[in-house]
């Protein structure tokens, strides 16, 4: 520790030229942090969201075809579906002119909670959910994002019908990731009825099957069933599901963490450079302290510690920076459904950490071999070169 | 405090061998104050480098202060020198980000001393060297003969029984070259350090007790200075 401020003041030497390498470095871990959170963020994203055993069904032709809402009962029907419920996009907004802020469906009430069983939504939510025909349950991103909270009541404007519909917040999926609003299905029929338009039909079935074996087996048979019905239909679990939706998102992802690996090894080169420019400005310097005692192992490490000192303070730059521009893209995305599951992407503590360990690691890479070769150099030899 | 015994030093540059040094043999009593002189290329730099514990001999054999170097390995070769030498360079050579008083003090990091300990000690050196109300300035702000006492406090910082400089005053003009020379002897006089110096300069003869002549990197003679001719006058 007796030799930190002789590092540190070899560090404020050529203040620009230690400014400038550090930026780079701290860039190289702001960005290895953002794309580190990437993965992690769609693993847990589609862990939080999906499951085995629940199985999604639509029309074969796309998920903006409708299907009969009679085909609920015949999947319910089938051994080994649980509970199945049915959605119906509203696209229901709060302020039209700002568009659809967030996804809202109309649902089955009575076997909700027990095809979303793993999202550990409050019995009592469960309850009132089913009793109130205006109830919703309302995911916490979105509750958090407009201020609401249980007890309030909210009026969305759908984009699809022609129709405007108050609802009771009686509960909350309580996710912070969860951006959907799911209200009755009853409460819709009723206002189509009250409208003169009776509505049969449904965007889509969620059923959860018992046995994760027998999984493939009913999508088969759920699909067979409707062959050559009214409307063909494709199922799939969620996992599946989901994990088709961000398949090309995360080859992207692959891309470009292949790409902040090669920026890495870059800045250690650059890092390197700057440390060898640095040391061959003090190689007289360096032989004057060899001279007057310093060991090698001293030179060495005094060297090493100024590239790793460096390097770790931009990298906890880098760090903080990545912590606070994700930070922001979460705020950013919590207002779009579209982009909703960038809301996962956050750098955690280990990836923090992951960050500061490379940034010492770039320090270590970039400044061993000047300082290696500084303090084997000669002392008699460099003295006769250099003075 | 320091016997050379029919040493040579020999470098190889590219194809040629410079013989630096040819069966050199030298003693040196304590507090002594010895110049080494000759033309360039005649050896003097390695001597001293040779007999501060710089540079190893291919031939022969150095005891300084009763320590056999030719069988020290390079850690007690830096002991030996953080411990017994004390170095004065012409350039100066002080490290342009630390204070004078931070130069001074920069060989007793490697020793046991606390940071009050050792910055105490440091402004004693300057203290002795006349710069003690300039030891926060930086090596940029002092003039050329102020550096080299700086240099000069850190050779004697650590209480090293030799000091050695090779051509102290090569950069200074008259009157600090002087000067640095008159420092040298209050410290062979009033310290009993044993200081041996390369130099051009003619003046250091009627400083220095001894002045040995080197040519080719042979002995030649070794000759009285004015340092001795006083004492004996007196």
């Amino acid at each position: 520790m007796k030799y930190l401020p002789f590092v540190l003041r070899n560090l404020g030497r050529n203040k620009l030229r230690s400014l400038l390498t550090a930026s780079a470095i701290a860039l190289a871990i702001a960005l290895v942090c953002i794309l580190r959170t990437m993965p992690a963020g769609l693993d847990s994203f589609l862990s939080s969201i999906a499951s085995n055993t629940r199985v999604s069904t639509h029309n074969e032709a796309g998920m903006v075809y409708a299907m009969p809402y009679a085909y609920l009962q015949k999947v319910r029907a089938i051994p080994g579906v649980v509970a199945a419920i049915s959605w119906q996009w509203f696209g229901g907004a709060v302020d039209l002119s700002k568009g659809v802020a967030f996804p809202n469906f109309a649902v089955d009430p009575e076997d909700f909670g027990r095809v979303y069983e793993d999202w550990n939504i409050a019995p009592q939510a469960l309850e009132d959910f089913r009793k109130y025909r205006d109830a919703a349950l309302v995911g916490r991103g979105t509750l958090e994002k407009n201020g609401w909270k249980v007890g309030d009541v909210v009026t969305l404007q759908s984009t699809v019908f022609p129709m405007q519909l108050s609802f009771r917040i009686v509960g909350e999926v309580p996710n912070p990731r969860a951006t959907q609003f799911y209200f009755q299905r009853e409460y819709l029929v009723q206002a189509f009825q009250a409208s003169g338009t009776p509505i049969d039909s449904t965007g889509m079935i969620w059923s959860r099957i018992d046995d994760p074996d027998r999984v493939e087996p009913i999508m088969r048979q759920i699909d067979e069933m409707f062959r050559n019905g009214e409307a063909e239909t494709a199922s799939e679990t969620e996992k599946s599901f989901f994990g088709n939706f961000f398949s090309s998102l995360k080859g992207i992802v692959a891309v470009i963490q292949i790409v902040a690996g090669i920026v890495t090894l870059c800045i250690v080169f650059i890092a390197a450079n700057t440390a060898s420019m640095s040391v061959r400005e003090r190689v007289g310097e360096i032989a004057i302290l060899r001279a007057i005692g310093f060991r090698r192992k001293i030179v060495f490490s005094t060297l090493l510690a100024e590239a790793a000192i460096l390097s770790t303070l931009a990298g906890v730059a880098g760090a903080l920076v990545s912590l606070g521009l994700t930070l922001m893209l979460r705020n950013l995305t919590s207002s779009g459904p579209q982009l909703g599951p960038l809301t996962g992407f956050i750098v955690t503590d280990t990836i923090l950490v992951q960050a500061l360990f490379l940034a010492f690691l770039i320090g270590i890479v970039s400044g061993w071999l000047p300082a290696l070769g500084a303090s084997r150099r000669s002392v008699a030899q460099t003295l006769r070169e250099v003075f | 405090m320091i016997d050379i015994t029919n040493v040579s030093r020999v470098y190889q540059r590219g194809a040629d061998e410079i013989h630096a040094l040819e069966h050199v043999s030298l003693h040196v009593s304590k507090g002594r104050f010895v110049a080494l002189m000759g033309p360039s290329g005649s050896g003097k730099s390695t001597l001293l480098n040779v007999l501060a514990g710089l540079d190893r001999p291919n031939a022969g054999e150095v005891v300084v202060g009763g320590r056999r170097l030719n069988e020290l390995s390079e850690d007690q070769l830096a002991e030996f020198r953080a411990h017994t030498v004390g170095f004065v360079f012409q350039f100066f050579n002080l490290i342009p980000v630390l204070s004078a008083v931070e130069n001074v003090e920069l060989p007793l990091l490697l020793t046991k001393l606390s940071r009050a300990e050792r910055r105490q000690r440091a402004e004693t050196a300057l203290r002795i060297v006349g710069l003690a109300e300039r030891g926060d300035h930086l090596p940029r702000q002092l003039s050329g003969g102020e550096q080299q006492r700086v240099a000069i406090a850190r050779a004697i910082v650590t209480d090293a029984d030799l000091v050695v400089a090779d051509e102290p005053t090569g950069d200074l003009d008259a009157r600090n070259a002087e000067e640095i020379l008159s420092l040298l002897q209050t410290l062979k006089r009033d310290f009993g350090k044993t200081i041996v110096i390369v130099t051009h300069d003619p003046r250091a003869e009627k400083w220095v007790d001894e002045v040995i002549h080197l040519d080719k990197g042979l002995l030649l003679e070794t000759r009285p200075g004015g340092g001795l001719r006083d004492v004996a006058a007196s």
